[in-house]
């Protein structure tokens, strides 16, 4: 652990949040497919209120690439 | 009511599972990129991702099993967690005795009896240490 400063990214770290933003992506539209043909309204409102929680993920990891992006460096370093 | 169509693509409970296959795998993943973060504000927000998956994960579970979409595993045997007991205290008290070689009698090392050690597998090849 470093300090508490914001800093550049990681390659790794890049990697991690695009993977993530894959999974919230995912996880996002099968929860409305499922919402969209249920005919359980039990199951509609799981997924309505599951499909809230992932859209604010992505919009949190989303965020955090912004945060860093006045760190990045230019050229390879 | 609110299908689109007459014939749903898959079952709700087979649909529901998929997204819960998916949460358990996304806990992992946020897990792992926290251990690998080098920034604190990433790991912070790794860990922050970690601990609000893992509880969507565990009530989709809960309401899964309110409309019994899932199968409660089987219970295991009694005598299956008397010899785990066993086991598990022979380890403790040849740990201690491990500790009490390296570090002496002297040091305050007590190892509370419902406080589990370290599993063995957390230990595994991880190939991911910073």
């Amino acid at each position: 652990m470093q300090s508490t400063q914001m800093q550049a990214l990681s390659g790794k770290e890049l990697e991690y949040i695009a993977d993530s933003i894959s999974n919230e992506d995912l996880l996002i539209k099968q929860l409305a497919a499922t919402a969209g043909t249920t005919q359980n309204s039990t199951v509609h409102q799981i997924c309505v209120q599951q499909i809230q929680s992932h859209s604010h993920h992505m919009s949190t990891l989303i965020q955090l690439l912004q945060q860093h992006q006045q760190y990045a460096p230019t050229q390879p370093q | 009511m609110y299908a689109q169509n007459g014939s749903a693509f898959m079952a709700d409970e087979d649909l529901l599972y998929t997204v819960l296959a998916d949460l358990k795998r996304t806990v992992r993943e946020y897990t792992t990129a926290a251990t690998e973060s080098n920034c604190q504000a990433v790991r912070r927000v790794f860990n922050d991702l970690t601990m609000d998956t893992l509880r969507l994960q565990g009530e989709l579970y809960t309401q899964m099993s309110q409309m019994n979409m899932y199968t409660p595993p089987g219970k295991a045997l009694r005598q299956d967690l008397d010899k785990q007991i066993q086991t598990a205290q022979q380890t403790q008290q040849k740990c201690q005795q491990f500790v009490q070689q390296k570090i002496g009698g002297a040091g305050n090392y007590t190892q509370a009896a419902n406080v589990p050690l370290h599993q063995a597998n957390v230990h595994s090849q991880n190939p991911y240490y910073m």
